[in-house]
C-alpha cells in the first residue's frame, strides 16, 4: 500500500513538475525505457530467462499501434493496448516451442527470432512501408499520458511480483527443477512470464511511436535488445526498483553525453565491462529498494 | 528467377566460399564455449581487429601481404587475449554464473566496433586492390570462379587443418580437449588453466583475424563488420555448440543455404531464411547436429 | 497406497533398476537403505515424476501415475527433499515455504466418460488460491491468502525451529537447517506421501539426534506415510519399523529392522564393503 502511495506521488512529480520541452522530452523517454526494462526485468531478472531480441516485441507494439491509428483512425488508447496485445499474441506463439531451450540456446535463439521479426517488418512493404520507415504517426505520446501509464504498470508489476506469480517466477529461476517437484508447471511459468514481458515491451513500443511520429526497423535491431537486457543487469536481476533506477540513470546519462554522441556508445561499452568486473550484481542485487532502507534502518537502531 | 543448373553451380560455389569464412569464425567462437560455456560475444571484436591490422599494415606501413597478414593474426590474438585477461578472468574468479560473462563480452565488442569509429571513423574502406589474386576463372555455362573464393577456400582448409593438427597432436592440444571435457578436472590434473584459457583466446583471435581479412576482402572494412558473427554463432548453435566440426558442418551449411536463397529466391529474404533455418534447427534438435545433451543429476 | 510393479530404469546400457517391487502401506514410514550407487535415489526419482521407468508402473493411492509429469504427481499429494540441496536459495526461509504452501491442491476422483475408468482430477485448495487480476490489483482474496500462507508458514518453520530465520536468505544457512528448511517446504505442500533423501546427510551427531525426533513426530501429528533414504544405518534402525535393502539396483531384503539386521545378503552387502576399507 505505502509502495503504491509512493509511486502514485512519484508519479505525479514526473507529471506535473515545470519543465522545459526539452526535459518533457527526457521524462517521456524515461517513462517509455522504464516499461521496456520492466518487461526484460520479469523475464531476465525473475524468472531467469536471457533475451537478446525483446527490442522485437517493442517494434511489433509500434507497428500495431502506428498502422492502426495512421491507416485506420483508431484512437490511441485502444491501440496502445493492441499494441501490447499483439506482442502478446506472437510472444505465445514464438514461446511455445522455443522456451523448451535453456541458457545460451534460448538467447541465441531470441536473438535469432528478433532480427526474423525486424526482417518482416522491413520486408513487408505494402504493409510496414519497409526500411525507410513509417512516418506521420500522430504524437499522442505527451508527458502526462506517459507518466501515467509508466506508474499504473509499475504498481501493476510490484503487486504482481508480491503474490503467487512472483514466488512461482522467482522459485523456477532458482531451481526450475526444485520448482516443478514443488508443483509448479515450469514450461508454463516461464509463458507466463514470457507472455507478460511481451506486453510491457509492446507498449513501450507503442508509446515510443507515439512520442517520435517516426518509427523504423533499424531502431528495433540486436543493439536495442542488448540495451535493454544491460539496463536489466545494470539495475541488479532480481530487482524491479533497481531496473526503475538503472534505466532512468542509463537514460540519462545517454542524453548527458549526447553532445558528444560518437563517445556515447564507447561509455556505454565500458560502462558494462566495467560493472560486470566491479559489480556484477547491478545496482541493488537482488533486493528492493525498501528492503534495502529497511535494513539500514534496523541496523542503525 | 529460373532455375538454372549454371546458376545453381554458381550459387554454391560462392556458399561455399562465404561458408568457409563463417567457418573460421564459427570455431574459434566455439572453441571458446567448449572451455568456458559461455557465448562470447565479443568476438566480432577480434575479427574487426583483425581487419582493421591487416589494412594499416598494408598501406601505411607499406608491408607485404604475408607480413601484415600475420601481424594481423597477431593483433587479434593479443586482443583476445588482453580481454580474457581484463575482463573475463575477474568475471570467472567471482562467479560462477556466465550471463555476467556473456554480458561482460557484448560491452567489449561495443567497445572495440566504438573504439573504430572514435579514432579512425566509421567510413567503408577497402583493402588495396592488388592485395590478393583477383583473377577469375570461367567454368562452363557462365559459372565463374574466382581467385579469392579458392584463396578462401583454401586458407580455411588450411587453418582448420592446422587447428586440428594442434588439439590432437601437441601437448597443450590435448589439454585443451582434456578441458573441454571438465575445465576443473583438467586444473586438478595439474595443467596450467589460465594460461590453457588464454591460448584457446589467441587461437580464437587468430581464426577471427583470418575471417576479418577475408570478409573485408570479399565486401569491405567497417567497425559495424563484426556484426557478421551473428551468423557464425548461428552456425555454431546448428552444428552444436562447443562442437568443431559441428561449427563446420553448420557454417557450410548456412553459407550454402544463404546464397542459394540469393539465388533463386531474393537476396532480401537470405537473412531471413537463415534465421529461420536456426529456429527449426533449435525446435528439432536443440543440441544441433553434434552437440552434448546435458542431463542434469538430481 | 504407493505401489511399484516390476520397474526397470535403464540409463543407456546401465540398469539403474531392475524389477523393483514393492507395497508401502498408508501411513507407514518406511527406510530405504543400500550402498552407494544402489538406486536409492533413481527410486524418489520415479515415484515423484523425474524419471519414467523404462518398464514397469508406480500406483500411488490406486492410480498409475507412471505416465504423469512431475508436477502432476507433487499435486496428487506427493512431496519430497533432496539429497544434494535444492532450496530456492535467493528467496528467503518464509517465501522458501510460502511457495510451496501455495501449491495445496485438493484432488478429486471422476468417473471418465470415455473409457469408463477412473481419473483424477486436480484443482487448488481456495485456502491457497486467488486469480491473476487479484495478483495485479492486490484486491478480493488476495490479503486474506497471503495471510493464511504466511500463518501456515511459520507454523512449520516453528516446527522445524527456524522460525527466527524467517526473514533470511535460505541460501545463507547452515547446512543442517538447510536440510531442516527443505523438510518445511516438502510439508507446506501438505502431502499425503513424504519423500526424504538423504535428511541426515552432513549432520552431526547431536543434529542426527534432533531429526529422529523431528521426523517421528512429523510422522505422528501429519498422519504422514514417509519413505526415508539414509546413509546412517542407526538412524534408519531406530525410526523405521519397516526397512527395505537395495543394492545394484534390486531388492535383496524387506522387513523390520531386526530381520534386516540379520539378514546374510544385508551384512554381505554392507560388511563386505567395510573389509576392503
Amino acid at each position: 500500500m505505502k509502495r503504491t502511495l509512493i509511486l502514485i506521488l512519484i508519479g505525479f512529480a514526473l507529471a506535473l513538475w515545470p519543465l522545459g520541452g526539452y526535459q518533457e522530452g527526457i521524462v517521456i523517454l524515461m517513462c517509455i525505457n522504464c516499461i521496456a526494462a520492466m518487461g526484460v526485468s520479469i523475464l531476465t531478472g525473475f524468472t531467469g530467462i536471457f533475451t537478446l531480441g525483446h527490442a522485437a516485441y517493442m517494434a511489433l507494439g509500434a507497428y500495431t499501434t502506428a498502422i492502426l491509428t495512421v491507416r485506420y483512425g483508431v484512437h490511441w488508447f485502444p491501440a496502445v493496448i493492441a499494441g501490447g496485445l499483439m506482442a502478446v499474441i506472437i510472444a505465445w506463439l514464438i514461446g511455445i516451442p522455443t522456451l523448451k531451450l535453456t541458457g545460451d540456446y534460448y538467447a541465441i535463439a531470441s536473438i535469432g527470432l528478433g532480427e526474423a521479426i525486424r526482417l518482416i517488418l522491413e520486408n513487408w512493404q505494402s504493409f510496414t512501408r519497409g526500411a525507410r520507415g513509417f512516418p506521420g504517426i500522430d504524437p499522442y505520446t505527451t508527458r502526462t499520458m506517459a507518466v501515467v501509464i509508466f506508474i499504473v504498470l509499475a504498481i501493476l508489476m510490484f503487486n504482481l511480483l508480491d503474490s503467487r506469480l512472483g514466488r512461482e517466477l522467482r522459485a523456477s529461476r532458482d531451481d526450475g527443477t526444485a520448482a516443478s517437484l514443488m508443483g509448479f508447471n515450469t514450461p508454463r511459468t516461464r509463458m507466463k512470464a514470457l507472455v507478460i514481458s511481451a506486453f510491457f515491451c509492446g507498449i513501450a513500443g507503442s508509446l515510443l511511436g507515439g512520442y517520435m511520429s517516426f518509427i523504423q526497423p533499424s531502431m528495433f535491431d540486436m543493439m536495442k535488445s542488448t540495451e535493454l537486457t544491460a539496463v536489466v543487469v545494470f539495475g541488479g536481476l532480481g530487482s524491479m526498483s533497481g531496473t526503475i533506477l538503472g534505466s532512468a540513470a542509463i537514460t540519462l546519462i545517454m542524453e548527458y553525453f549526447r553532445d558528444i554522441s560518437q563517445y556515447r556508445m564507447l561509455i556505454y561499452g565500458l560502462l558494462l565491462v566495467v560493472i560486470m568486473v566491479f559489480r556484477p550484481e547491478g545496482l541493488l542485487g537482488s533486493h528492493e529498494v525498501w528492503e534495502l532502507l529497511r535494513w539500514r534502518r534496523k541496523n542503525n537502531a | 528467377m529460373a532455375f538454372t543448373f549454371s546458376t545453381f553451380i554458381q550459387q554454391v560455389i560462392n556458399g561455399l566460399s562465404l561458408g568457409s569464412v563463417y567457418a573460421l569464425i564459427a570455431v574459434g567462437y566455439s572453441l571458446v564455449y567448449s572451455i568456458l560455456l559461455f557465448s562470447n560475444f565479443a568476438h566480432g571484436g577480434f575479427l574487426v581487429v583483425g581487419g582493421y591490422a591487416c589494412y594499416y599494415l598494408l598501406t601505411q606501413w607499406g608491408y607485404g601481404v604475408s607480413v601484415s597478414m600475420f601481424g594481423a593474426l597477431i593483433a587479434s590474438g593479443i586482443t583476445a587475449v588482453i580481454t580474457e585477461r581484463l575482463a573475463y578472468k575477474p568475471i570467472r574468479e567471482r562467479t560462477s554464473l556466465t550471463l555476467y560473462l556473456l554480458i561482460a563480452s557484448m560491452g567489449v565488442n561495443i567497445i572495440i566496433e566504438n573504439l573504430f569509429v572514435v579514432t579512425v571513423g566509421g567510413r567503408i574502406r577497402a583493402l588495396p586492390q592488388n592485395t590478393f589474386p583477383t583473377g577469375v576463372f570461367s567454368l562452363w555455362g557462365g559459372v565463374t570462379l574466382s581467385a579469392s573464393d579458392i584463396l578462401s577456400l583454401v586458407t580455411a582448409v588450411i587453418f582448420l587443418g592446422l587447428l586440428q593438427v594442434f588439439l590432437n597432436r601437441t601437448r597443450w592440444g590435448l589439454a585443451i580437449r582434456a578441458a573441454a571435457c571438465d575445465i576443473r578436472t583438467a586444473g586438478l590434473m595439474g595443467v596450467n588453466v589460465t594460461f590453457l584459457i588464454s591460448l584457446v583466446f589467441f587461437v580464437a583471435g587468430v581464426l577471427a583475424a583470418v575471417g576479418g581479412i577475408f570478409l573485408s576482402v570479399r565486401y569491405s572494412l567497417y567497425p559495424q563488420l563484426g556484426s557478421i558473427t551473428t551468423k557464425a554463432f548461428i552456425a555454431a548453435v546448428i552444428g552444436g555448440l562447443g562442437s568443431l566440426p559441428g561449427a563446420v558442418v553448420g557454417s557450410l551449411i548456412l553459407g550454402l543455404a544463404e546464397m542459394l536463397t540469393a539465388g533463386f529466391i531474393s537476396s532480401q529474404m537470405r537473412d531471413l531464411v537463415v534465421y529461420s533455418l536456426l529456429v527449426i534447427m533449435l525446435l528439432i534438435r536443440p543440441a544441433g547436429f553434434f552437440g552434448k545433451e546435458i542431463s542434469e543429476k538430481i | 497406497m504407493l505401489e511399484l510393479s516390476h520397474v526397470n530404469m535403464r540409463f543407456g546400457g546401465v540398469m539403474a533398476l531392475s524389477d523393483m517391487s514393492f507395497h508401502i502401506q498408508e501411513g507407514s514410514l518406511t527406510g530405504i537403505i543400500g550402498p552407494n550407487g544402489a538406486g536409492k535415489t533413481t527410486i524418489f526419482n520415479i515415484i515423484s515424476g523425474v524419471y519414467t521407468p523404462t518398464e514397469g508402473q508406480v500406483y500411488f493411492q490406486g492410480c498409475d501415475i507412471t505416465p504423469l509429469k512431475a508436477y502432476q504427481i507433487i499435486r496428487l499429494g506427493v512431496a519430497r527433499t533432496f539429497q544434494n540441496l535444492r532450496l530456492f536459495t535467493r528467496s528467503t526461509v518464509l517465501d522458501n515455504v510460502m511457495t510451496s504452501a501455495q501449491n495445496r491442491y485438493i484432488n478429486t476422483y471422476r468417473e471418465e466418460y470415455f473409457t469408463g475408468g477412473m481419473s483424477q482430477a486436480n484443482r487448488p485448495a481456495p485456502e491457497s488460491w486467488y486469480s491473476f487480476i487479484e495478483s495485479c490489483l492486490h484486491v478480493g482474496r488476495w490479503a486474506k491468502t497471503e495471510r493464511t500462507l504466511r500463518k501456515t508458514s511459520l507454523e512449520l518453520l516453528d516446527r522445524v525451529g527456524l522460525a527466527d530465520r524467517a526473514d533470511q536468505t535460505a541460501g545463507t544457512l547452515p547446512y543442517g537447517m538447510q536440510r531442516r528448511l527443505e523438510i518445511a517446504r516438502a510439508l507446506a505442500l501438505s502431502p499425503k506421501l513424504l519423500l526424504l533423501d538423504e535428511p541426515a546427510a552432513g549432520m552431526n551427531p547431536e543434529e542426527v539426534f534432533e531429526l529422529n525426533d523431528l521426523i517421528t513426530g512429523i510422522h505422528r501429528d501429519f498422519k504422514l506415510t514417509i519413505l526415508v533414504i539414509e546413509h546412517h544405518m542407526d538412524l534408519i534402525m531406530r525410526i523405521c519399523p519397516h526397512i527395505i535393502c537395495l543394492n545394484f539396483g534390486a531388492k535383496i531384503a524387506e522387513g523390520s529392522s531386526g530381520d534386516i539386521q540379520n539378514n546374510p545378503e544385508v551384512l554381505a552387502a554392507y560388511l563386505g564393503t567395510d573389509e576392503e576399507e
